[in-house]
């Protein structure tokens, strides 16, 4: 499976890239919305994207909404990762289209276990 | 009092940081953000100490109902310290400056995040910037805790980004 990993933090992009990379994830990464898109543009079109809210240039919800209007990108599934955790803003992420949302701070066996639930990766499998 | 006077006041009125959260749940906030991104055995002890004379911040704005700014204060050693904790296995053998500043940021911002999440909404947050810390505008408006870790002192400041408003 491929995935793509969305994140201003290179810190971050690190973490959740080694972690998907563990659970078998081949990974590309970009630093912002717009560098995600290039990517889908380029011919890079994963299973699985995980995408920040709160970046530069286009924000998580932006690139959520771009992705959605594209009947192209509909396979993919959408995880938003980020720090933003008020009910307001999950509620406005799903409608945009994300199929889960992970709050940071995060375990790696929190993310594991949401890509279970997504169908994602085998429930047995362990980092 | 005519009623501009009264609208005035009622008006004037807004909370500081320590009627919205507490250093308890500040504490909390900062121990989950450590226990899942520096590592799980990692903790903060709730000591004072004395922060040395080179140190760094990490901030993030909150816009809102209450506004103000969440920052963390470090020895640059720490915070370095901190960054190749944060990465593990996956931290450069040479770590540079935007190394530090870019780990260091995304504490700032998930403890932000959290803070924010505890805070009266809606509000946003604004991008993570390290540096020099902001100036506390208003020492009434100001929620500090201050902690080890692994024996070194940080302080987590949540402080009002506004002056204190003048005595009627």
């Amino acid at each position: 499976m491929r995935a793509l990993v969305i994140d201003d933090s290179r810190a971050m992009r690190r973490i959740v890239s080694g972690t998907l990379e563990k659970l078998g994830f081949e990974v590309e990464q970009a630093g912002d919305g717009r560098e995600g898109l290039d990517a889908l543009e380029r011919g890079y079109i994963p299973d699985l994207v995980t995408v920040d809210w709160n970046m530069p240039v286009m924000d998580g919800l932006q690139f959520v909404s771009a992705v959605r209007s594209n009947p192209g990108y509909r396979s993919m599934t959408i995880m938003m990762v980020t720090s933003e955790s008020e009910h307001t803003q999950i509620v406005r992420a799903l409608a945009a289209g994300a199929h889960e949302y992970v709050i940071k701070p995060f375990t790696a066996d929190a993310l594991r276990d949401k890509l279970a639930l997504l169908g994602l990766l085998p429930q047995e499998v362990s980092l | 009092m005519t009623t501009t006077e009264m609208g005035r006041r009622s008006s004037d009125r807004r909370p500081v940081i320590t009627e919205l959260i507490d250093e308890p749940t500040i504490q909390s906030i900062a121990e989950d953000a450590w226990t899942a991104l520096v590592g799980e055995d990692e903790i903060l002890v709730p000591l004072p100490g004395e922060l040395p004379g080179d140190v760094v911040s990490s901030w993030v704005d909150v816009v809102g109902p209450w506004t103000g700014t969440v920052v963390l204060t470090t020895g640059r050693e720490t915070a370095a310290g901190l960054t190749r904790a944060l990465l593990g296995e996956h931290a450069p053998a040479e770590l540079e400056d935007e190394d530090i500043v870019d780990a260091f940021g995304e504490i700032a911002n998930v403890v932000g995040g959290n803070v924010k999440a505890a805070l009266p909404g809606p509000s946003a947050l604004s991008l993570p910037d390290v540096g020099d810390a902001p100036a506390v505008r208003n020492p009434a408006d100001l929620c500090r805790v201050d902690v080890l870790w692994r024996g070194e002192p940080l302080s987590i400041s949540v402080q009002g980004a506004l002056p204190a408003l003048p005595v009627h």
